[in-house]
C-alpha cells in the first residue's frame, strides 16, 4: 500500500488541487479517494490498471467539493455578514488562475485530459457523462484558457 | 493554445502543498489498510460450519416463500403489525417528562430549559444551544458568540469567534472543553471560557461528536465529505475514513463504541476499536442499516449505551404520507414502534436509553415511546407551551435530553 501510495499520491494531488484551487481541500481529497480504494480493495480487478479507477475517484471528489463551495458561498453571501474573506491565493502561475476562472466542471475535462492524458472517452465514462457533453466541456474551457492567455500576452506587449 | 502546452504548464505549475501532506496522509491510509486486512482474517478464522450455515439458508428461504406468497401478504401485515402501537391518548399538557432528566428545547423565541415536572424556562435570544455534560450549563451560540449559561438563564461567560457559530457540542464528563463550527473553521474552547484555538481550517457544515469518554478525541466531517477523528489537544489526526454520500449528521455514542453516519437515504454505523498502530481509536469500515426503498430519512439516533439506532421514516405513498419510528438493534433486527399519517420530526434518546421522544409536529405532540415494554405517552399543544406570552409559536425542536445519573 505505501509503495502505491507513494506511486500516486502526488499526480492525485495535483488533479485535486487544480480542480479545487485550495490545498487543503486537495489533501482531503486526494487522502479520502486512497481511503476509498482501500475500502473497495475487495472489488477492485487487480488486473486492470489502479491509477484511472484512483482519478476517477479523486475528479468526482473534487468536482463535489467545488459544487458544495460554490453552494457555500452563495449561501454565505446572502446570509452572514460575518464570513471573513477568503484566505489569499496560494499559488502563481498564470495558467492555474486562469484555469480557476473556469466552472468546475470545465475544469475537471480539462484536468483529465491535459494533465492525467484520458481520451474524451475515457473522461465521459469516469465522470459518468455522454461523450458530447465532455466534448463541449473541453472546447470551452479551452477557448475561455485561449483567451485568457492572449489577454496576457496582450497586456504583456503594451507593458 | 496548444495541447502539449496545456499539459506542460498543467504538470509544471506550481502549486501549495501543505508541509507533511503526503507523509501524513500515508499514516492514515496504512492505519486503513492494517485495520481493513486484520477483520478480513478473522472472518475468514471465524467462519461456521456448514451444516449451520445451510439451516440457517433453508429456514430464509422457506420464511421468504412464505411471506412472499399471496397467503403470505397477511402474514407479512401481521409482522408489520404487531410492532405497530397505536398513538397514546394525548395528555393536554407536560405535566412531567416521562423517566425523568431535563429537556432542551430550540424554539423560534431561543433556546428553553425544560424541568422534570414540565416547568421551563427560556434562556434567551440565543440562535441555539447544547447541554454541558451533567446539565450544569448549555453552550449557546448567537452569530459570532458563543456563550455559557446557567439553566436559569444566567451568563458565565461569552467569547466572540471569528465567524458565525454553529454546532457547539459540549465534551463529555469531565466537560473540559466545547467545540465548534464558526465559518468554515472547527473551533475548539475550553469550558471555562479560555484557550480558544481553531482545530482544522475548513469543514462540512455538520455538528462535530466528541469521544463519550471525556479524552480529547473528537469527530469531524472535512470539507471533503471524510470522517475524521482528531485529538482536540494536539490537533494529530487519530482516524480517517470516507463519509457516507450526502451526509448530512454524524453521531459518537453507543458507550463509545460506533459512530452513526445518516445520510437522506442512508444509515452506517461504524464501529469504533482501539487502533492497532496507535492509541488512538480506529474505524472499521461500517454496515449499512437497511432504508426501506420509498422512504425518506427523517432523522436518526444512536443509544447512549448500546448499539441501537432509532430512526423516524416518511413514506411517500399514493393512498398518502405516513412516517414510522424504527429501532435497529445491535445484532441488525428492526423493530417498528409505531405508524401515524403525515410526517414525524426528530427523535432523541432518553438519557438511560429506556424510552424514545418523538416529535410529531403535524399532530402539534411529542410522543414518549418505550423501546421495551410499557405505555407510551403523548403530550399535546406542544407548540403553544413554548410561545411566549402565549402567542402563536411554530412547533419547537429538541436539542437533547439530559442526563444519566
Amino acid at each position: 500500500m505505501a509503495e502505491l501510495y507513494s506511486l500516486h499520491w502526488r499526480r492525485a494531488y495535483r488533479a485535486a488541487y487544480l480542480v479545487v484551487h485550495d490545498a487543503a481541500a486537495a489533501e482531503d481529497v486526494a487522502q479520502d479517494a486512497f481511503l476509498a480504494a482501500v475500502d473497495a480493495l475487495d472489488r477492485f480487478d487487480r488486473r486492470r490498471p489502479f491509477a484511472p479507477w484512483l482519478h476517477r475517484i479523486v475528479v468526482n471528489r473534487a468536482l463535489d467539493w467545488a459544487r458544495r463551495e460554490s453552494l457555500r458561498r452563495r449561501v454565505a453571501r446572502e446570509e452572514s455578514v460575518f464570513e471573513p474573506l477568503p484566505p489569499p491565493e496560494e499559488v502563481g502561475g498564470e495558467m492555474i488562475a486562469a484555469l480557476k476562472e473556469l466552472p468546475a466542471e470545465q475544469r475537471a475535462v480539462v484536468v483529465l485530459r491535459h494533465l492525467l492524458e484520458y481520451t474524451p472517452g475515457e473522461i465521459a465514462s469516469m465522470l459518468d457523462l455522454p461523450r458530447g457533453t465532455v466534448n463541449s466541456r473541453l472546447r470551452r474551457g479551452l477557448d475561455r484558457l485561449r483567451t485568457a492567455a492572449e489577454a496576457e500576452v496582450a497586456m504583456e506587449e503594451r507593458r | 493554445m496548444r495541447r502539449d502546452g496545456l499539459g506542460e504548464a498543467l504538470r509544471g505549475a506550481p502549486i501549495a502543498i501543505p508541509d507533511d501532506a503526503e507523509e501524513r496522509g500515508l499514516r492514515v491510509v496504512e492505519a486503513a489498510y492494517a485495520e481493513r486486512e486484520a477483520p478480513a482474517r478473522s472472518r475468514l478464522e471465524s467462519r461456521r460450519p456448514l451444516p449451520r450455515l445451510a439451516l440457517a439458508l433453508a429456514l430464509a428461504t422457506l420464511l421468504a416463500a412464505l411471506l412472499l406468497s399471496p397467503a403470505g401478504a397477511a402474514v407479512r401485515d401481521w409482522v408489520d403489525d404487531a410492532f405497530t402501537a397505536s398513538t397514546p391518548k394525548p395528555e393536554p399538557t407536560l405535566a412531567e417528562i416521562p423517566g425523568g432528566g431535563r429537556l432542551l428545547v430550540e424554539s423560534a423565541a431561543g433556546p428553553w430549559v425544560v424541568q422534570p415536572d414540565g416547568s421551563r424556562r427560556l434562556l434567551g435570544g440565543y440562535e441555539e444551544a447544547t447541554w454541558s455534560p451533567h446539565g450544569l450549563f448549555v453552550a449557546a451560540a448567537d452569530g459570532r458568540t458563543l456563550s455559557a449559561v446557567e439553566p436559569d438563564g444566567t451568563p458565565r461567560w461569552s467569547f466572540t469567534a471569528p465567524a458565525r457559530v454553529a454546532d457547539p457540542r459540549w465534551a463529555p464528563s469531565p466537560g473540559e472543553r466545547i467545540a465548534y463550527r464558526s465559518g468554515r473553521a472547527l473551533r475548539v474552547i475550553a469550558g471555562d471560557g479560555t484557550g480558544e484555538r481553531a482545530l482544522a481550517p475548513q469543514t462540512a457544515p455538520i455538528a462535530p461528536a466528541w469521544s463519550p469518554f471525556g479524552d480529547p478525541s473528537l469527530a469531524y466531517v472535512s470539507a471533503a465529505g471524510a470522517l475524521r477523528i482528531v485529538d482536540s489537544e494536539s490537533g494529530e489526526r487519530l482516524a480517517a475514513a470516507p463519509g457516507l454520500p450526502e451526509i448530512a449528521e454524524m453521531e459518537w455514542g453507543a458507550g463509545g463504541t460506533a459512530i452513526l453516519e445518516t445520510s437522506p437515504r442512508a444509515l452506517r454505523l461504524r464501529q469504533v476499536r482501539a487502533g492497532k498502530l496507535s492509541p488512538g481509536p480506529a474505524l472499521d469500515a461500517g454496515r449499512m442499516l437497511a432504508v426501506p426503498p420509498g422512504a425518506d430519512l427523517v432523522d436518526a439516533a444512536l443509544a447512549p449505551r448500546r448499539q441501537a439506532v432509532a430512526a423516524v421514516l416518511t413514506h411517500w405513498r399514493d393512498a398518502g404520507t405516513s412516517s414510522s419510528v424504527v429501532v435497529y438493534g445491535p445484532a441488525g433486527g428492526r423493530q417498528r414502534l409505531l405508524t401515524v399519517p403525515g410526517s414525524l420530526g426528530e427523535v432523541a434518546w432518553s438519557p438511560d436509553g429506556e424510552r424514545l421522544l418523538v416529535a410529531w409536529p403535524y399532530a402539534n405532540q411529542w410522543l414518549f415511546l418505550p423501546v421495551g415494554k410499557g405505555q407510551g405517552r403523548a403530550v399535546a399543544n406542544v407548540s403553544n407551551a413554548f410561545a411566549p406570552g402565549g402567542g402563536v409559536a411554530s412547533f419547537p425542536r429538541v436539542e437533547g435530553w439530559c442526563c444519566r445519573p
